[in-house]
């Protein structure tokens, strides 16, 4: 059963939605960018990216009224996991796609034909 | 080589020169588009305008048409363009293609003269055929239906001849299944049925299906292809983050049609599986965000084309925000319910159709000019830069102010007409008329001023780039020799 | 292909992601085929969420909530014939056809929306039929047909927005009408929400047109 959005949550339903994926960029990013610069500094910023998805699914879970019904419940523990995994698999699919004879590539001269 | 800058039309393959006939036309219809959006959008704001003469309505359908026609133009030339270069063989067929463009734009002539001459006709099966479908985005006539899939199998002819003459790389691989899935999906919205439910349940197999799955596929491709040519990006790379691409649109894009299944009479399981798809569909943009990120800072952004790997970085971001935060702000059918069918879905399709398909097209235009100019250079200090720098930063700005107006008017529409008011007609006009709603409209227009302001810049830059430039095209070694 | 050495990591490998798209791709294709055929089944016209067309049309249309699903859903209720004109099967599904039709040459959808989808510029004519604009529910057919006949003459609201004459014939307007009727008996899950239909608690048993057909309501919250 579906429980539509109260009124006075619309703009916390939108507001949360959007931060989790922008979140989720951010996260990505941030983990993409300190694995492959080596800074890892930029690691603990990565996973407060993702203690702020966290906390937007939570608010847009609540505000949406997902935990009143089982299928959104779980739902909602999917995209914590999965948006959490997924980075790691992206930087992982990064590397490994990039990393096939890398350094003894020859170098071609280009021009479009 | 002769002169650098000159335009070298002879030096250019058979799938070349029609490519920029295909490129011709797309960009006229943006220039159609951009101009009855303008249109439309100034009746918001004044209804008296060209009322009775081109109502909301006929600048509305011509605003939609031409958007999809130049995309498929703009898609068509593209692959076209690098037909013969992937391939390596002449095109198959190419005096039939060379028609076929002749065919087609004819055939958009005539249906937009009807458009706009002819507007409405009885209610009778006749006007469906002849003179408009009355069904958004695919409104052309049925006689223009059965021309477009007769244009697209002898498009999918010389394409799938040609890779089997040649050779088929990956990329041709999957453009050639990609190209049978588009058609085949075209043919669910030929078909007339007195039951609104089954019509628009069938309408979204093409919208959706076309929209968020095979386009992106194809654009896809075209990605790959502009990546291998402006960054020398190494060619396995490319083709297996096309195949990663593949299935991440396909297996989150395909049941992700659920989300189109909530309100037009289909069961209440679609709320499930549309739910559970729409959390998945932004995995796949945000992979394509980092892998882009990933493999700029990999070539330290050192390209032979600036102006197309800035849209093609402008690509990923559009397609980011425009499909992936955009279309999730608002597709959990709890929040659906009361912003389906109001301005946030505007706001939501003008930001994803620009930023996943015009930027696309608009890098692959670039790429095409590029050679046509004798392979001019196009990289740092490029003369007469400033136009591609300030028609994309123009056509940014505008479309984002558009965006951001529409969302403030929809997210005023949804709750006094949709929420309190429950999507009466009376509601209908008390959300019209909110102060919030009219703001939004006056900003979207100003917005659409910068945005056509854009435009024009961005056409007299495909015209003239390159045109004083006697340096030859940048080489950038690639990683590895091209499969 | 021509590239012959081997990926030490295989699921970053070119022939590994081929075969997932391929498999994904065929995967999810046939769930969709699959839940295709039952959804058609269940929207086909004479079903439990769309209604037969002679059921609708001979029936009164009512919108309300359901406590179990939790949303309005729409009701048949008792007789109440359009036009004052009890229609068989056949009779009700050529005049539907006849005002789909209207509705597509007239290119309805570049203005409304019709179950939520089209253009944003006139109102959703999802629940039309059941929309309190046309006054009481006895004088609401007539009204109907009037407006769509000669919509460039009524007053709709205060921004000045008018729906152009687009020649609807009086035949035209009529079907457009049984159309109408009968998509507010489809049960779309509560889209809209909140609606509140017009009052046909106390509606005359129909056959004879009003006399006066009911003016266009002016939206009364509309702001300057």
């Amino acid at each position: 059963m579906l429980e539509p959005v109260k009124l006075a949550d619309f703009f916390t339903v939108f507001f949360s939605a959007a931060s989790v994926i922008m979140f989720g960029a951010t996260y990505a990013l941030l983990f993409a960018w300190s694995r492959i610069g080596n800074r890892p500094r930029l690691m603990p910023l990565a996973y407060a990216a993702y203690v702020g998805l966290f906390a937007s699914v939570i608010v847009l879970a609540l505000a949406a009224n997902l935990f009143n019904n089982t299928f959104w419940s779980v739902i909602v523990l999917l995209m914590l996991a999965g948006y959490l995994l997924a980075p790691h698999a992206i930087w992982h699919l990064c590397v490994g796609t990039h990393a096939d004879k890398h350094d003894s590539a020859p170098i071609k001269v280009f021009q479009q034909r | 080589m002769a002169a650098i800058g000159l335009p070298k039309t002879a030096e250019m393959n058979g799938g070349q020169k029609l490519a920029m006939k295909y490129f011709t036309v797309a960009i006229a219809l943006f220039g159609a588009q951009v101009l009855f959006g303008m249109l439309a959008g100034l009746q918001y704001l004044n209804p008296d305008f060209l009322f009775g003469i081109l109502d909301f309505s006929v600048n509305r359908t011509l605003h939609v048409n031409a958007m999809v026609v130049w995309l498929l133009f703009g898609f068509i030339g593209s692959v076209y363009w690098l037909l013969e270069d992937e391939a390596g063989v002449p095109i198959v067929g190419l005096g039939l293609a060379n028609l076929i463009f002749w065919v087609f734009t004819l055939a958009v002539v005539v249906v937009v003269l009807v458009y706009l001459l002819v507007q409405v006709g009885p209610g009778e099966q006749s006007s469906i055929w002849l003179i408009n479908e009355g069904r958004e985005y695919i409104e052309a006539p049925r006689w223009a239906d059965i021309g477009i899939v007769v244009c697209v199998l002898a498009f999918f002819y010389n394409v799938a001849a040609t890779f089997m003459k040649g050779k088929f790389t990956n990329i041709g691989g999957v453009l050639v299944m990609d190209l049978v899935a588009l058609a085949g999906i075209y043919l669910a919205g030929m078909y007339y049925t007195p039951n609104i439910s089954m019509d628009q349940h069938w309408w979204w197999w093409v919208i959706h299906l076309w929209v968020e799955a095979t386009w992106e596929v194809l654009v896809g491709c075209l990605m790959a292809y502009g990546l291998i040519k402006t960054m020398g990006v190494r060619r396995k790379i490319v083709e297996t983050w096309l195949y990663i691409e593949v299935a991440l649109m396909f297996g989150s894009g395909i049941l992700g049609l659920g989300h189109h299944y909530f309100w037009i009479g289909t069961p209440e399981y679609w709320f499930t599986i549309g739910g559970f798809f729409s959390a998945l569909e932004p995995i796949p943009l945000v992979a394509m965000v980092v892998h882009a990120v990933f493999d700029a800072g990999h070539h330290k952004l050192k390209s032979t084309n600036n102006p197309a790997l800035a849209w093609i970085i402008a690509q990923a971001f559009g397609n980011f925000f425009g499909a992936g935060v955009w279309g999730f702000m608002h597709t959990l059918p709890q929040i659906n319910l009361y912003t389906h069918g109001t301005q946030w879905t505007a706001s939501h399709g003008h930001l994803a159709f620009f930023g996943a398909y015009a930027t696309m097209v608009i890098a692959f235009l670039y790429i095409a000019l590029q050679k046509w100019r004798g392979n001019v250079y196009m990289s740092g200090e490029l003369i007469g830069a400033w136009k591609w720098k300030w028609a994309i930063f123009l056509l940014h700005a505008g479309m984002i102010t558009m965006v951001m107006a529409m969302l403030i008017s929809g997210y005023e529409q949804s709750q006094i007409e949709r929420a309190i008011g429950g999507s009466d007609w009376m509601a209908y006009f008390a959300g019209q008329s909110h102060r919030w709603f009219m703001q939004g409209m006056f900003w979207r227009q100003i917005g659409g001023w910068v945005f056509t302001a854009g435009f024009v810049l961005l056409a007299w830059d495909l015209m003239t780039i390159g045109k004083r430039e006697t340096r030859p095209a940048l080489t950038v070694a690639a990683e590895t020799a091209a499969a | 292909m021509s590239e012959t050495h081997t990926q030490a990591l295989w699921w970053a490998s070119e022939s590994f992601w081929r075969k997932m798209a391929i498999w994904v791709t065929a995967g999810s294709f046939v769930v969709l085929i699959f839940l295709t055929f039952d959804t058609v089944k269940q929207i086909t016209a004479g079903t439990k969420r769309v209604p037969a067309y002679a059921n609708a049309l001979n029936h009164r249309i009512d919108y309300v909530f359901d406590e179990q699903r939790n949303f309005q859903v729409p009701v048949i209720g008792v007789e109440e014939p359009l036009f004052g004109k009890i229609l068989t099967e056949e009779e009700a599904e050529a005049l539907v056809s006849h005002g789909k039709l209207t509705t597509q040459a007239k290119n309805c959808m570049a203005c409304h929306t019709l179950l939520g989808n089209g253009s944003y510029y006139a109102p959703d004519l999802t629940k039309s039929w059941l929309d309190q604009t046309w006054g009481s529910s006895a004088a609401r057919e007539q009204a109907m047909v009037d407006f769509l006949m000669h919509p460039e003459l009524a007053a709709h609201n205060s921004l000045g927005r008018r729906m152009p004459n687009l020649g609807i014939t009086e035949d035209e307007a009529r079907a457009t009408v049984a159309f109408l009727k009968w998509m507010s008996s489809i049960d779309t899950n509560g889209f809209p929400a909140n609606f509140k239909p017009i009052d046909q608690t106390d509606a005359a048993p129909v056959a004879a047109p009003a006399a006066v057909p009911a003016p266009a309501v002016e939206p009364a919250s509309a702001q300057p």
